[in-house]
Formats: C-alpha cells, structure tokens, sequence
C-alpha cells in the first residue's frame, strides 16, 4: 500500500502514514489550491468551500489507509472527497440557488463581451453539481483525461462522454472534437 | 468555437466564481488536521435554532448544578488517543465577578467571560512549549499551545478590555492587533528551548487577529491574544500530545 508514493516522498508520506498529522498538511498543502477551486465552483460559495475543504483534508486524514498508487492518485482520490463533501454541503444547506451576486462582484470580464458572459455564466448557474465537476476537473484545474475519470470514479471513454455532455449544454455548436 | 476559446472562456467563469482561498485555509487545514476535528457546518437558520435550544438546556443545567468550568481529556469527534489519558488532580478556578455564560457551543463546552486558572499537581519542573497553533473554525477561533513532557503546573487565563500587554522582562507596553485582549500565563514552563516557531502570529481572522508571545522569562510563558472585541473562550488539556486548547467565541 501506497508503497510508489513512498518512494516519490519518502519523508513525508512515510510520516503521515505513520500518523504525523504535520507531514500529512504538507503533503497535501499543494492540493488545497485546486481543492478550493473545485469546491468554490461546485457551491459557489467561497466561505463554504474553505469549509468543505477542511472537512476533505480531515476525512482525508481519517482514511489515508484507503489510498492507493502512485503520487497522482493523491490528487484524484483528494479532489474526488471534496468532490463528495460538495455534495454533502449542498445536501446539508438545502442549496437550491447559485448565489449569482458573488459571482457578479468581482469577475473579470477580459475579451469576452458581458451578454456573452451573463449568457456562459447563466448556463453554468443551471448546470447540476455532477455536470459542473467534470467541467471544473477537466478545463479548470486542467488534469489530464485519465485523471479526471479517477476522480469521477468511472473509465475515460465515460469521463470523456461527461466532459463533453456538459459542454454541449453550455455552448450547444461544440462537437466532440473541440471539447476533449 | 475553437477548443482553446471554449477553455478560456469557461476558465474566465470558473475564475470569477472562486476567486481565490484566504491566505488563512492552510493554516486552518494544518489546525483541523492537528486536531483531527473537521470543521463544523456554517450557521443555518435551522441549525442556529436547533444550537439556541441546547444551549439553553445546557446553561439552565450548568446554572442549577452550579459548574462554571470542567476538564476533558478529549474533544468529541477526535481520533480516539492510542493510550488512556492520565488524569492529574486539576482546579478549574474561576474568578472574578460572574459573567454572563455565552452559547455552549465549544468544543470544550460553554464559554466563560471572565478570567479562569487551571492547575495540576503532578505537573514536571519545567513543561517544554513545542508546537504553537491557529486555526479559525464556523464559531470559534483557535489557539493550541503544545507541550512536550506534559501539562505545566499553572495557567492562567485573563480577559482584558485592551490590545496592549507589557512584554517581559523589558517592561515595555505593546499593542497587538485588535481592540481587547486575552493574556495566557503559563507557569512552570519553558518556552524557547524546544519551540522554535514563530512568536507573533498575524491571523486576523474575525475575532483572533494577533497571538503574541510576551515573555519567556524564569519559568513563566505567556501569550498575549489581541482580539477584534472582548470576547469569551473557552479551554480544555488534551493529551497525546499534551497541548492547551483555547477557543474563542466569534
């Protein structure tokens, strides 16, 4: 068990899996970023993605035993807990609706005119938390196809039909092709 | 529609609903994982009923049983400690005026708003500070003093109406961030023989905004808690590792 990781972080892994909770933050400090990112997207709530996310480093913890593989199974099996913690959050707080106004406060228009934008940000407000992840997996936090089937759990021939399902319901023109 | 614009511009979306973590979620990973607690679920209406019930049950018990403080061994919902907890003869000693008794809704149970000490008798000559902590939770900022060889002999926990402490020996005034304070003194400890960490802590989080050491002199620790308002706390020793849990009402 998780004998590869050990050898790519010897140190600090081995710790952890010794129960060093202090090697354990450290090893998963570089995930917290884009455990945030998803956790953010996938509640829309900033505050309640820290939340999510602290509550996924310690079930994490609580279940280091569980992992399997190598040093990239880290991130997969992290990502796919918060993932899971998401749908708990939104299951516990009765989310029904995207808070939008936070989303308007403080984005970035760029090159991309503002009813192209409320148009792209409405559809991403109606997309279900399971449609949004593969999306945030995939475009945002840019992991490579097998990656994100880890995450989901399923192979990449299904992964690959999600990503781009989710797609086509934000833009309906894109083919298979331009999406993956 | 190119692959490459789709990408951008679901990214620019994504960018602006998460923004970016509070410089604070990695310290507050690190406390949650040193505690092995996860975080509590934000104030929902129907949760925030449901606490004011049992708080009120809890003070109605606490007021007619006449109990102002207690001692744990372990927070609930920790990983249970691999070996018992020894439990030393300890005094909770509240003194001071009473104060009103906030929602008991701490891990220690209720807080307390005014000043307390804690003792223990099988205490060593010298208990050795090795690890300081902040974390920020749903209700209740955090500060976790560790101990190598065990719990020292006396603490102290005193509230005050100001940010500004003396720093030991020197005798100089300082003033930490935010507008009241709390003062810890530790007695019978040593603070600078196996900790090495930081002495000031610049958390700012809603009600802990500075954690200061302001003596490590001749047995005598003290940390000095700037806070953003005079607020309550409340503390417990847990052990395996030994360590001092302060947790101040937000």
């Amino acid at each position: 068990m998780m004998s590869a990781l050990m050898e790519q972080r010897p140190t600090a892994m081995q710790r952890a899996a010794h129960g060093d909770a202090d090697s354990f933050a450290l090893v998963l400090d570089p995930l917290l970023n884009p455990a945030y990112r998803l956790a953010a997207v996938m509640l829309s709530d900033r505050m309640a993605a820290e939340d999510a996310v602290q509550e996924a480093a310690v079930k994490a913890w609580r279940n280091l035993g569980q992992l399997r593989g190598d040093e990239t199974s880290l991130r997969a099996w992290f990502l796919s807990i918060v993932a899971n913690e998401c749908r708990m959050a939104r299951r516990r707080r009765w989310w029904s609706v995207v808070k939008l106004a936070e989303v308007e406060s403080d984005r970035e228009r760029g090159g991309l005119t503002q009813e192209a934008s409320t148009d792209l940000r409405r559809a991403i407000s109606k997309l279900s938390l399971d449609e949004r992840l593969p999306l945030v997996l995939y475009f945002y936090l840019d992991l490579p196809l097998d990656e994100v089937a880890r995450t989901l759990r399923v192979s990449p021939a299904a992964a690959k039909s999600r990503i781009y399902r989710a797609a086509r319901r934000l833009r309906s023109d894109l083919t298979l092709e331009e999406v993956t | 529609m190119t692959r490459d614009s789709f990408r951008r511009d679901i990214n620019r979306e994504f960018d602006a609903i998460s923004g970016s973590p509070s410089p604070a979620l990695s310290a507050r990973v690190r406390s949650a994982l040193a505690e092995g607690r996860p975080a509590r679920p934000g104030p929902v209406w129907m949760a925030g009923v449901a606490a004011a019930v049992i708080a009120l049950i809890i003070v109605s018990v606490l007021v007619a049983s006449n109990i102002n403080r207690h001692q744990t061994g372990i927070v609930p919902g920790t990983i249970p400690s691999p070996s018992p907890a020894t439990s030393p003869v300890v005094s909770a000693t509240p003194s001071g005026s009473p104060s009103p008794v906030a929602s008991p809704t701490s891990p220690a149970g209720a807080y307390i708003c005014n000043s307390s000490a804690v003792g223990d008798t099988n205490a060593p000559l010298s208990a050795f500070v090795n690890a300081v902590r902040t974390g920020t939770h749903t209700g209740y900022d955090q500060v976790t003093i560790q101990f190598s060889n065990g719990q020292p002999s006396d603490v102290k926990i005193e509230p005050q109406s100001s940010a500004t402490f003396t720093e030991s020996p020197k005798g100089t005034p300082v003033t930490l961030a935010g507008q009241a304070g709390i003062l810890i003194t530790i007695t019978g400890a040593d603070g600078h023989t196996q900790y090495t960490g930081p002495t000031d802590f610049k958390t700012n989080y809603s009600e802990l905004k500075e954690l200061r050491q302001v003596q490590d002199f001749e047995g005598m620790v003290q940390w000095a808690l700037g806070l953003s308002h005079s607020g309550c706390y409340a503390y417990t020793f847990l052990t395996n590792p030994t360590r001092l849990v302060i947790y101040i009402q937000q």
